[in-house]
């Protein structure tokens, strides 16, 4: 079952995502583009969360933010022009891939450092309740590595003492860069971490699509309802490098065996031709501008 | 003994006029800009005692926030992406420390980021009391762009500054000296008049035409200068006010026609303002002869005999100023 989003199902939105990076990531061997960072594997939970939303609801996110930037309808073009480091980019050239803004569509702010977005989130979240008084709820996406830094404990204490509107996604991948969890993480999962701060929770299997936006509708009904934080984990699995310059220390054999979890295991080739022509024509167009 | 411009706790704790001017201009502002909010750790408690008309009207807008300085800038980020002018008061100089990623990680890099920028001002007073009570790290912050840096050296200025801070796109280091005592202020320093730009200096005393000197100082070493240099002398003395941005033109001004610069700091003076306001001067004024006398680049004692040991002292000033 698809279910529709607008004009586009779930299902395409993920395929558009694969498809922005994939081509992306043949410009990296290229030497056309940086060292980007890429959800390949983790695309359901930005796609399920985000389509969960209202438009007028907020986003923040981390350093891989390309997927939530699309999930969030940040128009291709400008996005695409600033992942390249064009200057005439979605922020002039100024953000690159990890520092992306776009306002308008209420994708407010993405950052390298890991940890900042959650308290920076939190703020947001404040200005929504106290401020600007609405019933919009914040959302912001967090790694599982997140949760060993000092910001986000900062943040996340913040965001409970205050009974902010704020939704922590946790796209838990087990893996930061290729350090595995065992050296930051003493619990199973990050939601454990979370019972000093009064917070609930729920898990999910977050390369499902459906069930992410399911779980995800649930989580945005009590935030907005409650006006208190809330976590929705994602169990999930990074199929590819951490970042294009770095290697990957997986085994083939593990690697593999993620990929039976791959969230676009069932697509047929034909689903992803229309759109990654489409693609293509996008990023020829901002390669070829300033 | 020379005279001691440190302070001991129980004396520095009476110097309130700076502080009372910083609170009036807020209250101003937060009158007439319904966005401005203040946000900090005890924030309220604060306010209660420093600035009780904001405690007692603006509660509301008052944000209090657990002692998580670093987390606290990035959460007065985020609100500010959505329309608040943010006032964050770390309380202490030294725990700007704690709050380096947040200040010059995050909030530094808005303005460059996005088309609105946001404007936030961070407070923060030196005290002194020991090893983390008691750094002056203004310096650091004139490195990173994005950052203005204002050290007031009256209440007339901590007054306009701040007004302007509040007025102003981008994020501002706000100090506050609380070791400036009260009781040497002119009275003209005490008119709470007027916005003041950011980055204009004060020119405290004029020589003749041909002064003897050009002295450059800020902040606490304003006062403490004033105190000791006799006011017959041919000088020119210049309150920067802003160390960043630096007012080039007030200084070149004068040294174009002193050819001799004397920069006296409160602050360590190795990597500190002197320097770059020296080598500056030095590259654009070749004729110019340039001296700087600053703080030792040592830890903060707590005992205050120490203190006042280790930054230039009225004794030191006019050996300077008489041997230039």
């Amino acid at each position: 079952m698809l279910l529709q989003i607008g004009k586009t199902t779930l299902t395409e939105r993920m395929i558009l995502i694969r498809a922005v990076e994939d081509k992306l990531q043949e410009l990296c061997l290229e030497g056309l583009a940086g060292d980007l960072h890429f959800s390949r594997g983790q695309e359901a939970i930005s796609v399920g969360v985000c389509a969960a939303l209202r438009e007028t609801d907020y986003v923040v996110t981390h350093h891989r933010s390309i997927a939530h930037a699309i999930a969030k309808g940040v128009p291709l073009g400008p996005l695409l022009a600033e992942i390249l480091g064009k200057s005439n980019g979605l922020n002039n050239g100024m953000a690159g891939e990890m520092h992306l803004s776009c306002p308008e569509k209420r994708f407010m702010f993405s950052w390298q450092l890991v940890g900042t977005c959650v308290p920076v989130a939190a703020g947001l979240a404040w200005a929504v309740k106290n401020y600007l008084k609405t019933d919009d709820i914040v959302v912001v996406f967090h790694g599982d590595a997140a949760a060993a830094n000092g910001q986000w404990h900062e943040g996340v204490n913040i965001a409970a003492v205050q009974k902010l509107p704020l939704l922590l996604v946790c796209e838990n991948n087990h893996v930061a860069g290729n350090i595995r969890s065992e050296y930051y993480q003493p619990v199973s999962w990050v939601r454990e971490s979370l019972g000093g701060y009064g917070i609930q929770s729920d898990i999910v299997d977050g390369n499902e699509v459906e069930e992410v936006h399911l779980a995800a509708e649930n989580a945005v009904e009590w935030v907005r309802t409650e006006r208190r934080p809330f976590m929705l984990e994602c169990d999930t699995t990074r199929l590819g490098r951490h970042k294009q310059g770095q290697g990957d220390l997986r085994t083939k054999e593990e690697l593999a065996r993620l990929a039976e979890r791959d969230p676009l295991r069932n697509i047929k080739v034909e689903e992803r031709q229309g759109i990654e022509a489409r693609v293509r024509k996008l990023v020829q167009e901002a390669l070829e501008g300033a | 003994m020379v005279s001691s411009v440190i302070q001991r706790q129980d004396q520095f704790y009476r110097n309130h006029k700076i502080r009372d001017a910083i609170g009036e201009a807020i209250y101003r502002e937060m009158e007439a800009n319904p966005a401005i909010y203040l946000f900090g750790e005890g924030a309220w408690v604060k306010q209660f005692y420093d600035a009780p008309r904001i405690y007692k009207t603006f509660a509301d807008r008052i944000v209090t926030l657990p002692i998580c300085e670093d987390g606290s800038v990035n959460f007065a980020v985020g609100a500010s992406l959505l329309g608040i002018t943010a006032v964050v008061d770390v309380i202490t100089a030294d725990f700007l420390y704690r709050a380096m990623d947040s200040i010059c990680n995050t909030a530094a890099k808005l303005s460059f980021l996005r088309d609105t920028p946001s404007t936030i001002v961070i407070r923060a007073e030196f005290l002194t009391g020991g090893p983390t009570t008691g750094q002056r790290p203004e310096a650091l912050f004139t490195h990173i762009p994005g950052l203005d840096v204002i050290i007031p050296s009256t209440p007339r200025d901590a007054y306009g500054l701040m007004r302007t801070a509040l007025n102003a796109p981008g994020v501002t280091l706000f100090f506050e000296d609380r070791m400036i005592r009260d009781d040497l202020h002119q009275e003209t320093d005490c008119r709470l008049t007027e916005q003041i730009g950011v980055g204009y200096s004060l020119v405290r005393r004029s020589g003749n035409v041909k002064p003897d000197c050009t002295v450059v100082t800020y902040g606490l070493m304003r006062q403490m200068v004033e105190q000791a240099l006799d006011p017959m002398l041919n000088i020119d003395l210049i309150d920067l006010r802003s160390i960043y941005p630096l007012h080039w033109m007030g200084i070149a001004a004068s040294t174009r026609r002193s050819k001799k610069l004397l920069i006296i700091e409160p602050d360590i003076q190795y990597g500190g303002v002197g320097a770059e306001i020296a080598a500056t001067i030095a590259e654009k004024q070749p004729d110019v002869r340039v001296k700087r006398l600053g703080g030792w680049r040592a830890v903060i004692p707590a005992a205050v005999e120490h203190h006042q040991r280790i930054i230039p002292n009225e004794e030191q000033i006019v050996h300077a100023v008489a041997n230039w």
